[in-house]
Protein backbone atom coordinates (compact mmCIF):
# COMPACT_ATOMS: atom_id res chain seq x y z
CA UNK A 1 0.00 0.00 0.00
CA UNK A 2 3.22 2.32 0.78
CA UNK A 3 5.78 1.56 -1.75
CA UNK A 4 6.16 5.00 -2.34
CA UNK A 5 7.67 5.60 1.06
CA UNK A 6 10.24 2.55 0.50
CA UNK A 7 12.89 1.96 1.42
CA UNK A 8 12.62 3.32 4.15
CA UNK A 9 14.61 6.10 4.50
CA UNK A 10 14.81 7.08 1.02
CA UNK A 11 12.33 10.10 1.13
CA UNK A 12 14.25 13.31 2.66
CA UNK A 13 11.57 15.90 1.10
CA UNK A 14 8.35 16.66 0.13
CA UNK A 15 6.47 18.53 -2.97
CA UNK A 16 3.00 19.37 -2.18
CA UNK A 17 0.10 21.30 -4.82
CA UNK A 18 -1.87 23.79 -2.98
CA UNK A 19 -5.02 24.23 -4.28
CA UNK A 20 -7.16 20.81 -3.76
CA UNK A 21 -4.86 19.55 -1.32
CA UNK A 22 -4.12 22.07 1.48
CA UNK A 23 -7.20 24.29 0.97
CA UNK A 24 -10.03 24.62 -1.39
CA UNK A 25 -10.42 28.10 -3.12
CA UNK A 26 -13.26 30.09 -3.56
CA UNK A 27 -15.19 33.18 -2.18
CA UNK A 28 -14.16 34.35 1.11
CA UNK A 29 -10.63 33.23 0.69
CA UNK A 30 -11.51 29.46 0.69
CA UNK A 31 -11.21 26.58 3.44
CA UNK A 32 -8.75 24.78 4.83
CA UNK A 33 -9.03 20.93 3.80
CA UNK A 34 -9.44 19.05 6.93
CA UNK A 35 -6.25 18.16 8.35
CA UNK A 36 -4.04 19.87 6.02
CA UNK A 37 -2.95 22.44 8.44
CA UNK A 38 -1.63 19.97 10.84
CA UNK A 39 -0.02 17.90 8.16
CA UNK A 40 2.03 20.48 7.00
CA UNK A 41 2.72 21.41 10.58
CA UNK A 42 4.02 17.56 10.86
CA UNK A 43 6.06 16.98 7.60
CA UNK A 44 8.08 20.18 9.23
CA UNK A 45 8.71 18.84 12.68
CA UNK A 46 9.96 15.47 11.24
CA UNK A 47 13.02 17.64 9.37
CA UNK A 48 11.41 16.58 6.21
CA UNK A 49 12.63 19.38 3.29
CA UNK A 50 8.99 21.08 2.20
CA UNK A 51 8.28 23.00 -1.00
CA UNK A 52 4.87 23.83 -2.25
CA UNK A 53 4.40 23.94 -6.20
CA UNK A 54 1.49 25.42 -7.69
CA UNK A 55 -0.10 27.02 -11.34
CA UNK A 56 -1.77 29.23 -9.16
CA UNK A 57 -2.21 32.60 -10.80
CA UNK A 58 -4.80 34.67 -9.24
CA UNK A 59 -3.05 36.47 -7.22
CA UNK A 60 0.88 37.08 -6.51
CA UNK A 61 2.84 35.09 -4.44
CA UNK A 62 3.16 37.19 -1.62
CA UNK A 63 -0.63 37.92 -0.98
CA UNK A 64 -1.65 34.23 -1.94
CA UNK A 65 0.80 32.92 1.07
CA UNK A 66 -0.25 35.53 3.34
CA UNK A 67 -3.98 34.01 2.56
CA UNK A 68 -2.58 30.64 3.31
CA UNK A 69 -1.31 31.76 6.21
CA UNK A 70 -3.75 33.41 7.65
CA UNK A 71 -5.94 29.92 7.36
CA UNK A 72 -3.06 28.80 9.57
CA UNK A 73 -0.61 27.03 7.00
CA UNK A 74 2.87 26.95 8.11
CA UNK A 75 4.05 28.19 4.81
CA UNK A 76 6.78 31.19 3.20
CA UNK A 77 7.00 32.49 -0.03
CA UNK A 78 10.31 31.19 -0.52
CA UNK A 79 8.59 28.02 -0.14
CA UNK A 80 6.45 28.63 -2.79
CA UNK A 81 7.41 27.68 -6.30
CA UNK A 82 4.22 29.13 -8.74
CA UNK A 83 4.54 30.17 -12.55
CA UNK A 84 4.33 33.95 -12.76
CA UNK A 85 8.20 34.10 -11.07
CA UNK A 86 9.16 31.14 -13.36
CA UNK A 87 7.51 33.28 -17.07
CA UNK A 88 9.40 36.37 -15.71
CA UNK A 89 12.87 34.82 -16.08
CA UNK A 90 11.81 33.78 -19.07
CA UNK A 91 10.82 36.80 -21.05
CA UNK A 92 13.52 38.59 -19.85
CA UNK A 93 15.73 35.90 -21.23
CA UNK A 94 14.10 36.05 -24.58
CA UNK A 95 13.70 39.86 -24.54
CA UNK A 96 10.02 39.45 -24.62
CA UNK A 97 7.46 42.36 -23.69
CA UNK A 98 3.97 40.35 -23.02
CA UNK A 99 0.54 41.96 -23.75
CA UNK A 100 -1.08 39.98 -20.17
CA UNK A 101 -3.85 37.97 -20.38
CA UNK A 102 -4.33 37.21 -16.59
CA UNK A 103 -6.05 38.16 -13.43
CA UNK A 104 -5.69 41.69 -12.66
CA UNK A 105 -4.68 40.38 -9.14
CA UNK A 106 -1.40 38.98 -10.83
CA UNK A 107 -0.47 41.81 -12.62
CA UNK A 108 1.98 43.57 -9.74
CA UNK A 109 4.28 40.21 -10.23
CA UNK A 110 5.14 41.94 -13.54
CA UNK A 111 5.91 45.07 -12.56
CA UNK A 112 9.99 44.91 -13.60
CA UNK A 113 8.87 43.56 -17.18
CA UNK A 114 8.16 46.27 -20.14
CA UNK A 115 4.80 45.28 -22.01
CA UNK A 116 5.18 48.43 -23.97
CA UNK A 117 4.56 47.32 -27.96
CA UNK A 118 4.01 43.47 -26.54
CA UNK A 119 5.61 40.74 -28.91
CA UNK A 120 4.13 37.51 -26.78
CA UNK A 121 0.86 37.14 -25.27
CA UNK A 122 0.93 35.62 -21.78
CA UNK A 123 -2.23 33.68 -20.63
CA UNK A 124 -2.95 32.86 -16.79
CA UNK A 125 -5.87 31.70 -14.85
CA UNK A 126 -7.76 34.71 -15.51
CA UNK A 127 -11.16 33.78 -14.31
CA UNK A 128 -13.51 36.85 -14.37
CA UNK A 129 -11.28 38.53 -16.30
CA UNK A 130 -11.59 35.55 -19.33
CA UNK A 131 -14.77 37.77 -21.09
CA UNK A 132 -14.89 38.08 -24.65
CA UNK A 133 -13.43 41.14 -25.17
CA UNK A 134 -10.16 40.56 -23.25
CA UNK A 135 -9.73 36.86 -25.42
CA UNK A 136 -10.88 38.89 -28.60
CA UNK A 137 -7.34 41.64 -27.88
CA UNK A 138 -5.30 38.67 -27.14
CA UNK A 139 -6.11 37.21 -30.53
CA UNK A 140 -5.85 39.99 -32.50
CA UNK A 141 -2.48 40.70 -31.15
CA UNK A 142 -1.20 37.28 -31.92
CA UNK A 143 -2.54 37.73 -35.06
CA UNK A 144 -1.23 40.62 -35.44
CA UNK A 145 2.30 38.97 -34.62
CA UNK A 146 4.67 37.69 -37.55
CA UNK A 147 5.61 35.75 -35.08
CA UNK A 148 3.08 35.03 -32.52
CA UNK A 149 4.16 33.26 -29.00
CA UNK A 150 1.39 32.40 -26.63
CA UNK A 151 3.07 31.34 -23.33
CA UNK A 152 -0.03 29.58 -20.86
CA UNK A 153 1.20 29.45 -16.83
CA UNK A 154 -0.24 25.89 -16.29
CA UNK A 155 -2.70 24.02 -18.87
CA UNK A 156 -4.73 22.52 -16.31
CA UNK A 157 -8.39 21.45 -17.53
CA UNK A 158 -10.30 22.65 -14.17
CA UNK A 159 -10.04 22.97 -10.80
CA UNK A 160 -12.46 22.45 -7.43
CA UNK A 161 -13.37 25.38 -5.74
CA UNK A 162 -16.23 25.90 -2.88
CA UNK A 163 -18.79 26.22 -4.91
CA UNK A 164 -18.15 23.76 -7.91
CA UNK A 165 -15.48 22.87 -10.52
CA UNK A 166 -14.49 25.74 -12.52
CA UNK A 167 -12.26 26.20 -16.08
CA UNK A 168 -8.72 26.29 -15.52
CA UNK A 169 -6.15 28.37 -18.33
CA UNK A 170 -5.75 25.41 -20.48
CA UNK A 171 -9.00 25.35 -21.72
CA UNK A 172 -8.54 28.80 -22.71
CA UNK A 173 -4.90 28.12 -23.58
CA UNK A 174 -6.45 25.68 -26.44
CA UNK A 175 -9.39 28.19 -27.41
CA UNK A 176 -6.10 30.74 -28.67
CA UNK A 177 -4.56 28.12 -29.88
CA UNK A 178 -7.15 26.92 -32.23
CA UNK A 179 -7.92 30.34 -33.12
CA UNK A 180 -4.16 31.12 -33.98
CA UNK A 181 -3.50 27.98 -35.41
CA UNK A 182 -0.33 28.12 -33.34
CA UNK A 183 1.24 26.08 -30.47
CA UNK A 184 1.50 27.60 -26.74
CA UNK A 185 4.65 26.89 -24.67
CA UNK A 186 3.79 26.00 -20.89
CA UNK A 187 5.60 27.64 -17.84
CA UNK A 188 4.61 26.16 -14.80
CA UNK A 189 3.19 22.53 -13.87
CA UNK A 190 3.75 20.03 -15.66
CA UNK A 191 6.83 20.97 -17.36
CA UNK A 192 9.70 19.63 -16.01
CA UNK A 193 12.03 22.69 -15.65
CA UNK A 194 8.93 24.05 -13.00
CA UNK A 195 9.54 20.42 -10.52
CA UNK A 196 13.18 20.55 -11.06
CA UNK A 197 13.61 24.21 -9.97
CA UNK A 198 11.76 23.07 -6.62
CA UNK A 199 14.27 20.22 -6.36
CA UNK A 200 17.26 22.17 -7.05
CA UNK A 201 15.93 24.69 -4.56
CA UNK A 202 15.91 21.82 -1.74
CA UNK A 203 19.36 20.39 -2.89
CA UNK A 204 17.72 16.77 -3.67
CA UNK A 205 17.74 14.33 -6.06
CA UNK A 206 14.27 13.16 -7.60
CA UNK A 207 14.08 9.97 -5.92
CA UNK A 208 14.24 11.81 -2.71
CA UNK A 209 10.99 13.54 -3.31
CA UNK A 210 7.50 12.62 -3.16
CA UNK A 211 4.73 14.73 -5.23
CA UNK A 212 1.36 15.31 -3.29
CA UNK A 213 -1.12 16.82 -5.75
CA UNK A 214 -4.94 16.41 -6.47
CA UNK A 215 -4.17 16.33 -10.58
CA UNK A 216 -3.76 12.77 -11.82
CA UNK A 217 -2.12 14.57 -15.16
CA UNK A 218 -0.31 17.40 -14.22
CA UNK A 219 0.90 16.36 -10.67
CA UNK A 220 0.96 12.82 -10.46
CA UNK A 221 1.94 12.05 -14.32
CA UNK A 222 4.35 16.00 -14.57
CA UNK A 223 5.96 14.68 -11.15
CA UNK A 224 6.97 11.36 -11.91
CA UNK A 225 7.74 12.28 -15.55
CA UNK A 226 11.00 14.24 -13.64
CA UNK A 227 11.84 11.01 -11.41
CA UNK A 228 9.80 11.36 -8.56
CA UNK A 229 7.19 9.67 -7.14
CA UNK A 230 3.85 10.58 -6.79
CA UNK A 231 0.59 9.97 -4.78
CA UNK A 232 -2.86 11.29 -5.51
CA UNK A 233 -5.35 12.94 -2.43
CA UNK A 234 -8.97 12.25 -3.39
CA UNK A 235 -9.79 15.83 -2.43
CA UNK A 236 -9.93 19.00 -4.46
CA UNK A 237 -10.68 18.47 -8.21
CA UNK A 238 -10.05 14.47 -7.71
CA UNK A 239 -12.87 11.95 -9.76
CA UNK A 240 -13.31 8.19 -9.13
CA UNK A 241 -12.29 7.63 -12.57
CA UNK A 242 -8.98 9.43 -12.13
CA UNK A 243 -7.83 5.66 -10.96
CA UNK A 244 -8.65 4.32 -14.01
CA UNK A 245 -6.50 6.84 -15.93
CA UNK A 246 -5.58 5.58 -19.22
CA UNK A 247 -1.78 6.71 -19.38
CA UNK A 248 -0.98 7.69 -15.75
CA UNK A 249 -0.97 5.39 -12.56
CA UNK A 250 -0.23 7.23 -9.22
CA UNK A 251 2.09 5.44 -6.89
CA UNK A 252 -0.31 5.30 -4.40
CA UNK A 253 -3.91 6.74 -3.77
CA UNK A 254 -4.94 8.37 -0.15
CA UNK A 255 -7.80 10.44 1.38
CA UNK A 256 -6.49 13.74 1.45
CA UNK A 257 -2.27 15.07 2.59
CA UNK A 258 -3.25 14.45 6.23
CA UNK A 259 -3.49 10.46 5.44
CA UNK A 260 -0.66 10.81 3.01
CA UNK A 261 1.63 12.12 5.61
CA UNK A 262 0.69 9.81 8.02
CA UNK A 263 1.63 6.76 5.82
CA UNK A 264 4.51 8.80 5.27
CA UNK A 265 6.12 9.23 8.89
CA UNK A 266 5.15 6.23 10.01
CA UNK A 267 7.43 4.79 7.18
CA UNK A 268 10.15 7.27 7.99
CA UNK A 269 12.39 5.67 10.33
CA UNK B 1 -18.05 8.56 -63.84
CA UNK B 2 -20.13 5.59 -62.02
CA UNK B 3 -23.95 5.22 -62.93
CA UNK B 4 -25.97 8.43 -60.78
CA UNK B 5 -29.87 7.95 -60.41
CA UNK B 6 -32.32 10.80 -61.48
CA UNK B 7 -31.98 13.99 -60.41
CA UNK B 8 -34.30 14.57 -57.28
CA UNK B 9 -33.12 17.36 -55.26
CA UNK B 10 -30.92 20.66 -55.61
CA UNK B 11 -29.06 22.32 -52.43
CA UNK B 12 -29.02 26.09 -53.19
CA UNK B 13 -26.88 28.41 -50.91
CA UNK B 14 -27.59 31.41 -49.96
CA UNK B 15 -24.84 34.18 -49.48
CA UNK B 16 -22.29 34.27 -52.40
CA UNK B 17 -24.86 31.96 -54.45
CA UNK B 18 -28.34 33.67 -54.81
CA UNK B 19 -27.31 37.29 -53.07
CA UNK B 20 -24.14 39.23 -51.54
CA UNK B 21 -25.74 41.18 -48.58
CA UNK B 22 -28.45 43.12 -49.58
CA UNK B 23 -27.93 42.22 -53.63
CA UNK B 24 -29.47 40.14 -55.87
CA UNK B 25 -26.82 37.84 -57.83
CA UNK B 26 -27.51 39.04 -61.43
CA UNK B 27 -30.04 36.45 -63.00
CA UNK B 28 -30.62 34.75 -59.90
CA UNK B 29 -34.41 35.12 -59.50
CA UNK B 30 -34.98 34.42 -63.21
CA UNK B 31 -32.98 31.08 -62.77
CA UNK B 32 -34.55 29.74 -59.73
CA UNK B 33 -37.93 30.12 -61.47
CA UNK B 34 -36.91 28.44 -64.58
CA UNK B 35 -35.68 25.06 -62.06
CA UNK B 36 -38.90 25.57 -60.19
CA UNK B 37 -40.33 24.49 -63.61
CA UNK B 38 -39.09 21.18 -63.52
CA UNK B 39 -39.43 18.24 -61.70
CA UNK B 40 -36.89 19.04 -58.68
CA UNK B 41 -37.33 19.86 -55.54
CA UNK B 42 -35.55 22.58 -54.07
CA UNK B 43 -33.65 23.44 -50.48
CA UNK B 44 -31.62 26.53 -49.62
CA UNK B 45 -29.18 25.31 -46.83
CA UNK B 46 -26.72 28.00 -44.62
CA UNK B 47 -24.47 28.05 -41.94
CA UNK B 48 -26.23 31.31 -40.35
CA UNK B 49 -26.07 31.30 -36.50
CA UNK B 50 -27.31 34.68 -36.23
CA UNK B 51 -30.09 34.85 -37.97
CA UNK B 52 -33.86 32.83 -38.05
CA UNK B 53 -35.48 31.07 -40.72
CA UNK B 54 -37.97 34.06 -40.92
CA UNK B 55 -34.92 36.86 -40.69
CA UNK B 56 -33.35 35.21 -43.90
CA UNK B 57 -37.03 34.98 -45.70
CA UNK B 58 -37.79 38.25 -45.66
CA UNK B 59 -34.37 39.05 -47.12
CA UNK B 60 -35.00 36.75 -50.09
CA UNK B 61 -38.70 37.51 -50.60
CA UNK B 62 -37.59 41.30 -50.36
CA UNK B 63 -34.83 40.61 -53.47
CA UNK B 64 -37.98 38.96 -55.21
CA UNK B 65 -37.19 35.13 -55.15
CA UNK B 66 -39.92 32.56 -55.35
CA UNK B 67 -38.74 31.07 -51.84
CA UNK B 68 -40.76 29.35 -49.35
CA UNK B 69 -39.71 29.95 -45.25
CA UNK B 70 -40.45 25.71 -45.06
CA UNK B 71 -37.52 25.39 -48.25
CA UNK B 72 -34.76 27.17 -45.74
CA UNK B 73 -32.58 24.47 -44.04
CA UNK B 74 -29.98 26.05 -41.23
CA UNK B 75 -27.43 24.82 -38.88
CA UNK B 76 -29.77 26.31 -36.35
CA UNK B 77 -32.12 23.39 -38.05
CA UNK B 78 -29.80 20.84 -38.01
CA UNK B 79 -29.11 21.79 -34.30
CA UNK B 80 -32.86 21.59 -33.08
CA UNK B 81 -33.32 18.38 -35.09
CA UNK B 82 -30.78 16.66 -32.96
CA UNK B 83 -31.41 18.22 -29.64
CA UNK B 84 -35.19 16.59 -30.35
CA UNK B 85 -33.41 13.32 -32.08
CA UNK B 86 -31.92 13.16 -28.43
CA UNK B 87 -34.52 14.44 -26.91
CA UNK B 88 -32.26 16.48 -24.62
CA UNK B 89 -33.15 20.28 -23.05
CA UNK B 90 -30.36 22.28 -24.40
CA UNK B 91 -28.46 25.11 -22.83
CA UNK B 92 -28.38 27.53 -25.55
CA UNK B 93 -25.22 30.06 -25.93
CA UNK B 94 -26.72 31.01 -29.48
CA UNK B 95 -27.57 34.65 -30.62
CA UNK B 96 -30.63 36.44 -29.33
CA UNK B 97 -32.21 36.42 -33.16
CA UNK B 98 -31.60 32.68 -33.45
CA UNK B 99 -33.46 32.03 -30.64
CA UNK B 100 -36.83 31.80 -32.75
CA UNK B 101 -35.88 28.94 -34.07
CA UNK B 102 -35.77 26.81 -30.95
CA UNK B 103 -39.12 28.32 -29.96
CA UNK B 104 -40.99 25.25 -28.43
CA UNK B 105 -37.61 23.73 -27.27
CA UNK B 106 -37.88 22.93 -23.68
CA UNK B 107 -35.01 24.56 -22.07
CA UNK B 108 -35.69 23.97 -18.13
CA UNK B 109 -32.88 21.64 -16.01
CA UNK B 110 -30.55 21.91 -19.30
CA UNK B 111 -29.04 18.43 -20.21
CA UNK B 112 -27.20 19.32 -23.20
CA UNK B 113 -24.89 22.36 -24.38
CA UNK B 114 -25.60 23.95 -27.97
CA UNK B 115 -22.75 26.32 -29.16
CA UNK B 116 -23.35 28.94 -31.82
CA UNK B 117 -21.85 32.63 -32.44
CA UNK B 118 -22.96 34.50 -29.60
CA UNK B 119 -19.87 36.22 -27.87
CA UNK B 120 -22.59 37.79 -25.27
CA UNK B 121 -22.75 34.10 -23.55
CA UNK B 122 -18.31 33.83 -23.91
CA UNK B 123 -18.02 34.95 -20.99
CA UNK B 124 -16.52 33.32 -17.67
CA UNK B 125 -19.86 32.35 -15.63
CA UNK B 126 -21.96 31.04 -18.78
CA UNK B 127 -19.06 29.09 -20.12
CA UNK B 128 -18.63 27.06 -16.44
CA UNK B 129 -22.26 26.27 -16.68
CA UNK B 130 -21.44 24.69 -19.72
CA UNK B 131 -18.34 23.09 -18.92
CA UNK B 132 -20.05 21.50 -15.63
CA UNK B 133 -23.09 20.12 -17.57
CA UNK B 134 -20.90 18.37 -20.02
CA UNK B 135 -18.63 16.89 -17.19
CA UNK B 136 -21.77 15.92 -15.76
CA UNK B 137 -22.44 14.15 -19.08
CA UNK B 138 -24.44 16.98 -21.11
CA UNK B 139 -23.61 16.30 -25.01
CA UNK B 140 -21.86 19.13 -26.43
CA UNK B 141 -23.31 20.42 -29.68
CA UNK B 142 -21.65 22.45 -32.33
CA UNK B 143 -23.33 24.75 -35.18
CA UNK B 144 -20.22 25.08 -36.46
CA UNK B 145 -16.30 25.76 -34.80
CA UNK B 146 -15.14 28.62 -37.18
CA UNK B 147 -12.07 30.13 -36.11
CA UNK B 148 -12.83 33.82 -36.28
CA UNK B 149 -14.95 36.08 -38.29
CA UNK B 150 -14.79 39.35 -39.76
CA UNK B 151 -15.94 42.65 -38.52
CA UNK B 152 -15.51 46.03 -39.62
CA UNK B 153 -13.04 46.72 -37.02
CA UNK B 154 -10.80 43.32 -38.12
CA UNK B 155 -10.99 40.14 -36.94
CA UNK B 156 -13.15 38.67 -34.19
CA UNK B 157 -13.24 35.34 -32.25
CA UNK B 158 -15.80 32.82 -33.72
CA UNK B 159 -17.28 29.95 -31.70
CA UNK B 160 -15.05 27.51 -32.33
CA UNK B 161 -12.21 28.52 -29.99
CA UNK B 162 -14.46 28.53 -27.29
CA UNK B 163 -15.98 25.14 -28.08
CA UNK B 164 -12.45 23.76 -28.63
CA UNK B 165 -11.52 24.90 -25.08
CA UNK B 166 -15.12 23.14 -23.53
CA UNK B 167 -13.91 19.99 -25.15
CA UNK B 168 -10.36 20.13 -23.70
CA UNK B 169 -11.49 21.01 -20.20
CA UNK B 170 -14.13 18.32 -20.42
CA UNK B 171 -12.73 15.42 -22.87
CA UNK B 172 -15.37 15.42 -24.91
CA UNK B 173 -15.95 15.28 -28.54
CA UNK B 174 -18.68 17.97 -29.65
CA UNK B 175 -20.85 17.40 -32.64
CA UNK B 176 -20.93 19.78 -35.32
CA UNK B 177 -24.00 20.25 -37.04
CA UNK B 178 -23.03 22.97 -39.67
CA UNK B 179 -21.69 22.33 -43.52
CA UNK B 180 -19.11 20.83 -44.30
CA UNK B 181 -20.67 17.94 -41.88
CA UNK B 182 -22.10 15.53 -43.59
CA UNK B 183 -24.66 15.18 -41.25
CA UNK B 184 -25.52 18.66 -42.35
CA UNK B 185 -26.30 17.55 -46.31
CA UNK B 186 -27.89 13.64 -45.14
CA UNK B 187 -30.39 15.64 -42.76
CA UNK B 188 -31.28 18.72 -45.69
CA UNK B 189 -32.20 15.65 -48.07
CA UNK B 190 -33.49 13.20 -45.37
CA UNK B 191 -36.49 16.26 -45.34
CA UNK B 192 -37.25 15.91 -48.75
CA UNK B 193 -37.16 11.90 -49.11
CA UNK B 194 -33.87 11.39 -51.21
CA UNK B 195 -30.15 10.02 -51.36
CA UNK B 196 -26.77 11.81 -51.90
CA UNK B 197 -26.49 10.35 -55.30
CA UNK B 198 -30.21 11.91 -56.22
CA UNK B 199 -29.03 15.44 -55.60
CA UNK B 200 -26.64 18.40 -56.37
CA UNK B 201 -25.34 21.27 -54.53
CA UNK B 202 -24.71 24.89 -55.57
CA UNK B 203 -22.51 27.11 -53.91
CA UNK B 204 -19.43 29.38 -53.33
CA UNK B 205 -17.69 28.43 -51.35
CA UNK B 206 -15.03 25.16 -51.78
CA UNK B 207 -14.74 23.78 -48.95
CA UNK B 208 -18.03 23.93 -46.75
CA UNK B 209 -20.68 23.69 -49.67
CA UNK B 210 -18.74 21.97 -52.59
CA UNK B 211 -16.04 19.32 -50.47
CA UNK B 212 -18.71 18.61 -47.71
CA UNK B 213 -21.45 18.03 -50.18
CA UNK B 214 -19.07 15.81 -52.89
CA UNK B 215 -18.16 13.77 -49.46
CA UNK B 216 -21.66 13.02 -48.32
CA UNK B 217 -22.00 11.65 -52.00
CA UNK B 218 -23.60 14.55 -53.85
CA UNK B 219 -22.28 16.51 -56.63
CA UNK B 220 -20.93 19.90 -56.55
CA UNK B 221 -21.37 22.67 -58.60
CA UNK B 222 -19.21 26.14 -57.62
CA UNK B 223 -19.78 29.17 -58.56
CA UNK B 224 -17.47 31.91 -58.78
CA UNK B 225 -19.68 34.31 -57.22
CA UNK B 226 -19.57 35.51 -53.43
CA UNK B 227 -16.30 34.18 -51.42
CA UNK B 228 -14.96 32.11 -54.63
CA UNK B 229 -10.98 32.93 -54.79
CA UNK B 230 -9.15 31.87 -58.59
CA UNK B 231 -7.62 28.20 -57.60
CA UNK B 232 -10.49 27.09 -55.40
CA UNK B 233 -11.52 24.65 -57.66
CA UNK B 234 -7.98 23.18 -56.94
CA UNK B 235 -8.87 23.12 -52.93
CA UNK B 236 -11.21 19.76 -52.73
CA UNK B 237 -10.24 16.21 -53.52
CA UNK B 238 -12.24 15.40 -55.71
CA UNK B 239 -12.69 18.47 -57.75
CA UNK B 240 -15.84 20.29 -57.71
CA UNK B 241 -18.10 18.27 -60.70
CA UNK B 242 -18.82 21.36 -62.31
CA UNK B 243 -17.67 25.13 -62.67
CA UNK B 244 -20.14 27.90 -63.88
CA UNK B 245 -19.99 32.06 -63.32
CA UNK B 246 -22.90 32.47 -61.28
CA UNK B 247 -26.20 30.87 -60.42
CA UNK B 248 -28.27 31.01 -63.43
CA UNK B 249 -25.26 28.72 -65.33
CA UNK B 250 -25.27 26.11 -62.83
CA UNK B 251 -29.17 26.13 -63.33
CA UNK B 252 -29.49 25.99 -67.05
CA UNK B 253 -26.46 22.91 -67.10
CA UNK B 254 -29.00 21.41 -64.52
CA UNK B 255 -31.75 21.57 -67.00
CA UNK B 256 -29.87 20.30 -69.74
CA UNK B 257 -27.57 18.40 -68.97
CA UNK B 258 -29.07 16.32 -65.60
CA UNK B 259 -32.28 16.01 -66.52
Amino acid sequence: MAEWCEPVGRVKGVLLDICGVLYESGDGGGVPIVGSVEAVKRLKEANLKVRFCTNETQATREKFVKKLQNLGFDITVDEVFSPAPAVCQVLKERGLRPHLLVHDGLRPEFDQIDQSNPNCVVVGDAAEYFTYKNMNEAFQILMGLEKPILISLGRGRYYKETDGMKLDVGAYMKALEYACDIEAEVVGKPAAMFFLSALSDMGLEPDQVVMIGDDIVYDVGGAQQCGMKAVQVRTGKYRPCDEQHPTVKADGCVNNLAQAVTILLEHLH
Amino acid sequence: MSTRRILKAVLIDLSGTLHIDDTAVSGAQEALQKLRSSPVAVKFVTNTTKECKRALFERLHKLSFDIHEDEIFTSLTAARNLVEQKQVRPLLLVDNSALEDFEGVDTTDPNAVVVGLAPEHFNYDTLNKAFRLILDGAPLIAIHKARYYKKVDGLSLGPGPFITGLEYATDVKATVVGKPEKSFFLEALRSIGCQPEEAVMIGDDVRDDVGGAQSAGMLGILVKTGKYRLGDEGKTNPAPYLMCDAFSQAVDHILYNML
